[in-house]
């Protein structure tokens, strides 16, 4: 049903790819990286200007300065970068989304729910307030550069966006007829936020945090672009990290590939994620996932009583990754 | 005389917005007997549907706010019922039914998904698994008959506090169980192939389909009391009647007791018992639907009969009210219904009439009420 749109498709499989590739670099890293970097071979022992080769059929992206395969270079950041992405798109959906569900379902003026609501959407105001690229500059320039600093200024700045967002869902959602509905056969709160509010914000949230993923990974790169070039050898795998230090030993007239591969790296990584959650949109939503199902014919059911009168004919009855 | 279902005494619900109060429903009683169609008629914006969301306390509050009053369903009072107690009354104590039949349906799930919650809820509050709604000291057995054909799962024995072990196998096998019950309850609203509609989402499904599952998963909890909100309103006419035949059909199968609200004369004709009126949060006249329609005791109620269209005559423009509804907020002095009351005198403009009265004459077993004071003689002046 992907292939139904052959860019929700390409950035199908680019994910799987991107997956796959960084799974096997780090179960069995000869499969996809030619060259291992070991902290002996990275150190200077010629001058670096002599050591750069362009891209040929043995070093397929060049080599750097200190004549290490780039392509083995790019490929071993992979499994950092798509961890980097997915761990602070992930904890800023779940610290965030939580929040907001929290601001969102139970905000009835004059309960406790009111109050807990107002802290955490204020609390989001002041994080809202700076941008957040300048805020996580900050934040890493007061603890200083390291991963771990990087991963926590990136989370601090992204789960505000996601208190909104779900926040935004939770309030058109639970005044819906369905909810009251539901509440009026019984069904208990807790059931009604996961069963009937979650299942219907699931879908615009989800969206955007695969988008989301893309935009992390430039942002880090970005910031470790920022304080990279502070840093000796040996560097950390990571893209945004790469050019830094390449752009500052190379200019890009010296060496373009230097700059140019671990930006296609991330360009086609955060590429990859976009149009896979563009794609996932349309899967998640019931309408035009039957719509998606139709325009390919994959099945045709028999047509259903006098009384049913469906929008689509196909009842594929394993439709996709059902709810 | 048994005990009623349903008693509402003397009801008033605000809505707040900023400083204006809006008198939603003021001081309306009545009483709902077990196994008896009540139906509500008013216009637009009378207080109908708030007082039909109020009854089960689903209104948010705030903005709504129950000033006073007592919801007595099967002998506890519903106002006292703290709020989160409350989603044990409903579904299998009060079940609903409302008028927007696209949006009352979750539109991410598929048809048995939403009808097996409504099921189990029922299954799992009957074998103990759930906490469930006890009514007050004198149990009252609304059942009068056996659903036929869906008797056998759903009345298992109630086994509170049972061997845990029981009860890990009863949850085993309920998935089982859930698939037939769905697929009873919707040959119970007559709707054909139900396999195939099991798996389809509401979108795909017309009107007239989605408001008979909503029939559905309201029934499968079998429960004590009905509310219909306009159940047929937003429905065409040829729909509108399937609707309305299945739902007389089912009276007499299900044997609940039902609070119909709706604006229109003609289906509460077909369908209630007893009949009340509403008028600008009011319950203005009240009583058998036979009594109320030979001889109404509200010039309301008579004005509003007039004014159906009949068919086969067109002798002259059809009459109408004049004026409109007064807003909630400011409502006139006195009977509120005197700016338009053909039988206005000057007693009307200053004192408001009684809640609701006997009117002298009717018949003791059951009474036809009015808010008039002139109720007795609305029958006889032209």
């Amino acid at each position: 049903m992907l292939r139904a749109n052959p860019l929700t498709f390409l950035g199908f499989v680019l994910v799987v790819l991107l997956v796959v590739a960084a799974v096997l670099v780090v179960l069995s890293p000869q499969l996809l990286v030619p060259y291992r970097a070991t902290q002996e071979t990275k150190a200077y022992t010629v001058p670096p200007t002599l050591l750069r080769w362009p891209p040929s059929l043995v070093h397929p992206f060049g080599t750097d300065e200190t004549s290490f395969d780039l392509y083995s270079e790019v490929m071993l950041a992979l499994p950092l970068d798509l961890a980097i992405g997915l761990f602070i798109a992930g904890s800023a959906l779940l610290l965030g989304g939580a929040l907001g569900l929290v601001a969102g379902f139970w905000d009835r003026p004059g309960t406790i729910g009111a109050v807990a609501s107002a802290a955490i959407l204020r609390t989001t105001d002041v994080f809202l307030a700076f941008p957040s690229l300048l805020l996580a500059l900050a934040i890493v320039a007061a603890l200083g550069f390291n991963l771990n600093a990087l991963l926590l200024a990136l989370v601090l700045t992204w789960w505000p966006y996601y208190v909104r967002l779900v926040r935004g869902e939770v309030l058109a959602i639970r005044h819906l007829p369905y909810v009251t509905a539901a509440r009026a056969a019984g069904v208990g709160e807790l059931r009604i936020l996961g069963r009937h509010v979650v299942r219907n914000l699931l879908e615009p949230v989800v969206v955007y945090f695969t988008l989301d993923i893309g935009t992390v990974l430039v942002s880090f790169s970005t910031i470790s672009f920022v304080f990279g070039a502070a840093i000796a050898y040996p560097r950390p795998p990571e893209w945004g990290n790469m050019l830094s230090t390449f752009q500052v030993n190379q200019p890009i007239t010296h060496a373009w590939w230097l700059i140019a591969f671990p930006a296609l790296a991330i360009f086609v990584t955060a590429l990859a994620f976009s149009l896979f959650g563009d794609g996932l949109r349309d899967v998640l939503d019931p309408r035009t996932r039957r719509a998606l199902v139709q325009s390919q014919g994959v099945s045709a059911a028999p047509p259903p009583s006098e009384l049913a009168q469906p929008t689509g004919p196909a009842a594929e009855s394993a439709g996709g990754s059902g709810p | 005389m048994t005990d009623p279902v349903l008693s509402v005494e003397r009801l008033s619900v605000d809505y707040r917005s900023g400083t204006e109060r809006v008198h939603a429903v003021t001081d309306v009683s009545f009483t709902i007997p077990p196994g008896r169609v009540v139906g509500i008629v008013g216009e637009t914006g009378c207080g109908k549907s708030t007082l039909a969301q109020a009854i089960p306390r689903l209104l948010p509050e705030p903005p709504a706010e129950i000033v006073s009053g007592h919801i007595v369903f099967r002998g506890t009072d519903l106002v006292a019922v703290p709020r989160r107690r409350l989603p044990l009354v409903r579904g299998t104590g009060i079940g609903m039914i409302f008028q927007e039949p696209l949006n009352s349906l979750n539109p991410a799930l598929r048809v048995y998904d939403q009808v097996a919650e409504a099921v189990q809820i029922r299954h799992w509050r009957d074998i103990g698994l759930l906490p469930t709604f006890r009514g007050g000291s004198k149990p009252f057995d609304y059942s009068r008959r056996p659903l036929p054909e869906t008797s056998a799962v759903l009345s298992r024995p109630i086994t509170p506090g049972g061997a845990v072990a029981e009860k890990a196998q009863r949850r085993l096998t309920d998935r089982l169980d859930a698939r037939e019950e769905v697929l009873r309850y919707l040959r119970l609203v007559r709707i054909q192939d139900p396999e195939t509609v099991l798996d389809r989402y509401p979108h795909e499904l017309s009107g007239g389909m989605r408001q008979r599952i909503m029939i559905a998963m309201a029934l499968s909890e079998r429960p004590s009391l009905l509310i219909a909100d306009e159940p047929t309103s937003a429905l065409d006419v040829t729909i509108q009647a399937q609707v309305l035949t299945l739902m007389k059909e089912l009276i007499d199968e299900v044997q609940a007791s039902i609070l119909f609200i709706s604006h229109d004369f003609g289906v509460i004709a077909e369908i209630a018992d007893d009949l009340g009126v509403m008028y600008a949060g009011r319950l203005v006249e009240f009583g058998p639907v036979a009594d109320v329609f030979r001889t109404p005791r509200h010039p309301y109620t008579r004005g509003l009969l007039r004014a159906v269209p009949e068919r086969y005559k067109s002798d002259g423009p059809l009459e109408v009210i004049p004026g409109s509804v007064p807003h909630l907020a400011r409502l006139p002095a006195g009977c509120s219904y005197h700016p338009r009351c053909p039988l206005a005198q000057d007693l009307c403009r200053v004192d408001p009439p009684p809640a609701l009265r006997t009117v002298k004459g009717s018949a003791e077993r059951a009474p036809h009420q009015s808010a008039c004071h002139f109720a007795e003689e609305v029958g006889t002046t032209p």
